[in-house]
């Protein structure tokens, strides 16, 4: 069988995914990318072409994304990642018009026009806010993982406000809150509409054309989800694997590119 | 990294030309008053009546290309902010540390004239300069023009402004000033900046003889010697050296795909890291709204309503409207495909604004635009993976237009 292969070597985690001719995804492996990026992708690779059972040397193309694109040598060719995450995004949802990316360390909005290419894309400048490195510290200084984020959201009666859009003052903002005793959950559902307006924020710069699909690891996150929907009125569909998006795109690319002989 | 794209012969004559201009300046030839000033005052008055004008804003880039880190550090911890001009920062700071600056420091001044066409900054800037040096100063207030339009009352307050500079620097420098000279000032100025135009003008062609990153280096003489027989000698060898491209076929960019539009100032610490980028795909910036800041000739008639009328309609003293149709306007003539934005957190006047500029512009023309941070001085602004990731990005989907 012949498989093209993506990786998407991102500030936090790096996620590979292999492809089949029809764009389907055989195998795919996600780990934290630690201080060395590009290391941890040669092994998720190889892991994931065991798992497909190919052969590392017969995958046809490759193509790399994310902040560790440049430093990779094992790939064919390189791609940004607003260029991956359209192109995964608009595969997994054919009608999608904006996509809203939250990864480790940046939230990008892409709009897309009707034949799917980028039109208008706009991503967060220099600021941890809003990105998943935000609920990281911010879980962390509640004690909670990430993953239990969503439930308590569900718990919560009432948003706390939280008015800092800095990651280190919003974390003294949440700890006074914990220190007065304010119940986790509004806390949470607080720091989730805190994020959604920040990304409004962005959105408002290249506009919110349903449909639109979010991805990266903060989509999992349905608290989260919940906040930017009833913000934005407007629905959010999470993509399917939200945090392989880019990866996806990524193969998707290197299939297209072999059909365009480059 | 490699050049991939061909070197100005002039490049040599500016590097002279500009030592002597801080030669001059430094070294005080032939006992002429030096007055600092900012980079939209009526410079022809000054040299009109031998007084030597020096532009701590153009001492600031070049200091800024080799790294003034240490320079807003200075200004900082006399509690300037860092959300302060980094020209004012590296200014103050410069003065601050005196001989320790690049080329031992600007000097000092006799005199201070700062003309706030350009931003409200330069006024408390020079302010400070002057409690510093000690030196008097003179603030020529520009009025702003929401509706782009110069009315009378205008033009009658900054005339009369003009006519009291002229008397201010008549007093200080014990200079009277001499109308014919001041026409051949005007004049001198007026060729420079006509030859600037048509430079400019000849990247119209396909493809482009000269890149943005061209002419910010260029633009120097425009700034500093404007209304001297040196600058237009200059620019009469870049002219033709860019005519002869022309008329050669030789390009700034080595196969040249995209023609972009540059709006805000450069970004002087990275400005040839940060525009390599572009040539490796194929995009050449083949017009600017910050080197043609210098493209309006003083008008035939009385020289100070004339000068008035020139300092008053200056880009920056424009409604934001005027502005992203004027960039609309750059766009149709240069046969642009698409522009990037600078949102330059030094410049508050050029960056107020930009998100909607650029919607205004894109309804326009049609043509996507990229706006990024970064600051025209201060590397510390600068997000290397940041940028590059939107400037990639931005590309790619030029690249997806096109296809």
């Amino acid at each position: 069988m012949s498989t093209w292969l993506g990786l998407d070597i991102g500030s936090r985690t790096v996620k590979v995914v292999l492809i089949d001719g029809a764009g389907s995804i055989i195998a795919r492996a996600l780990a934290p990318a630690g201080y060395d990026g590009p290391s941890v992708a040669g092994e998720l690779i190889a892991g994931a072409c065991a798992e497909a059972g190919v052969e590392r040397r017969l995958v046809r193309a490759s193509v790399v994304t994310g902040y560790g694109r440049v430093r990779f040598a094992q790939a064919d060719s390189e791609a940004s990642e607003i260029t991956c995450h359209a192109r995964g995004a608009r595969h997994l949802v054919p009608a999608a018009r904006t996509v809203i990316d939250i990864g480790g360390q940046d939230s990008k909005v892409i709009a897309l026009d009707e034949a799917g290419r980028v039109s208008d894309f706009a991503m967060n400048d220099r600021c941890a806010a809003g990105t998943g490195r935000f609920l990281e510290v911010m879980a962390q200084a509640l004690g909670l993982a990430v993953d239990q984020l969503a439930a308590l959201h569900a718990l919560a009666e009432q948003p706390v406000p939280i008015s800092s859009t800095c990651t280190v003052f919003a974390e003294t903002e949440v700890i006074s809150h914990l220190a007065r005793g304010v119940p986790r959950a509004g806390i949470v559902a607080g720091l989730h509409a805190a994020i959604a307006s920040r990304v409004l924020g962005l959105a408002g710069r290249v506009g919110l054309r349903p449909v639109v699909v979010c991805t990266g690891g903060v989509a999992r996150n349905a608290g989260f989800v919940a906040a930017l929907g009833s913000a934005a009125q407007v629905q959010i569909n999470v993509a399917a694997d939200a945090q392989f998006v880019g990866a996806l795109g990524a193969a998707l690319l290197a299939l297209a590119r072999r059909h365009e002989g480059r | 990294m490699a050049r991939n794209y061909p070197r100005l012969e002039s490049g040599g004559e500016l590097t002279r030309l500009m030592i002597e201009h801080y030669g001059q300046a430094l070294g005080r030839q032939g006992g002429l008053p030096v007055a600092w000033v900012t980079s939209g005052a009526p410079v022809e008055l000054l040299r009109a009546m031998d007084v030597l004008p020096v532009y701590p804003e153009n001492y600031a880039a070049v200091c800024a290309s080799q790294g003034a880190v240490p320079l807003c550090e200075a200004a900082e911890r006399l509690g300037y902010s860092r959300d302060l001009c980094a020209y004012a920062r590296i200014s103050i700071g410069a003065a601050a540390i005196g001989d320790d600056a690049p080329f031992a420091g600007l000097g000092r001044p006799d005199l201070l004239v700062a003309c706030n066409n350009i931003c409200g900054t330069v006024v408390k800037w020079f302010q400070a300069l002057a409690q510093r040096f000690a030196v008097p100063l003179f603030i020529l207030d520009t009025p702003f023009l929401p509706d782009d339009t110069i009315n009378e009352h205008a033009l009658a307050y900054v005339a009369g402004q003009l006519e009291d500079l002229v008397r201010w620097l008549e007093r200080r420098a014990a200079r009277r000033l001499d109308r014919a000279r001041l026409a051949d000032v005007l004049a001198l100025s007026n060729e420079t900046v006509a030859l600037w135009r048509d430079i400019r003008g000849l990247c119209r062609a396909h493809p482009s003889p000269l890149s943005v990153p061209d002419l910010f280096v260029t633009m120097a003489p425009i700034v500093s010697l404007r209304g001297t027989p040196e600058a237009v000698a200059f620019y009469r060898m870049l002219h033709s050296e860019a005519e002869q491209r022309v008329r050669q076929g030789v390009s700034a960019v080595a196969g040249e795909r995209f023609r972009l539009l540059w709006d805000n100032i450069a970004i002087w610490p990275r400005i040839y890291h940060f525009f390599s980028q572009f040539p490796r795909r194929g995009a050449c910036f083949v017009a600017d709204t910050y080197t043609g800041a210098w493209d309006t000739e003083v008008e035939a008639g009385e020289p100070l309503e004339a000068l008035a009328r020139t300092y008053l309609g200056i880009f920056l003293n424009h409604s934001l409207a005027h502005r992203a149709e004027r960039m609309a306007q750059l766009i149709g003539e240069y046969a642009c495909d698409g522009f990037v934005m600078h949102a330059n957190r030094s410049c508050k006047p050029f960056s107020l604004g930009q998100p909607v500029a650029r919607r205004l512009v894109t309804d326009a023309t049609g043509v996507p635009g990229l706006l990024f941070e970064a600051d025209m001085a201060d590397p510390r602004a600068y997000a290397e993976e940041a940028i590059a990731a939107r400037v990639q990005a931005f590309l790619e989907a030029l690249d997806g237009r096109a296809s």
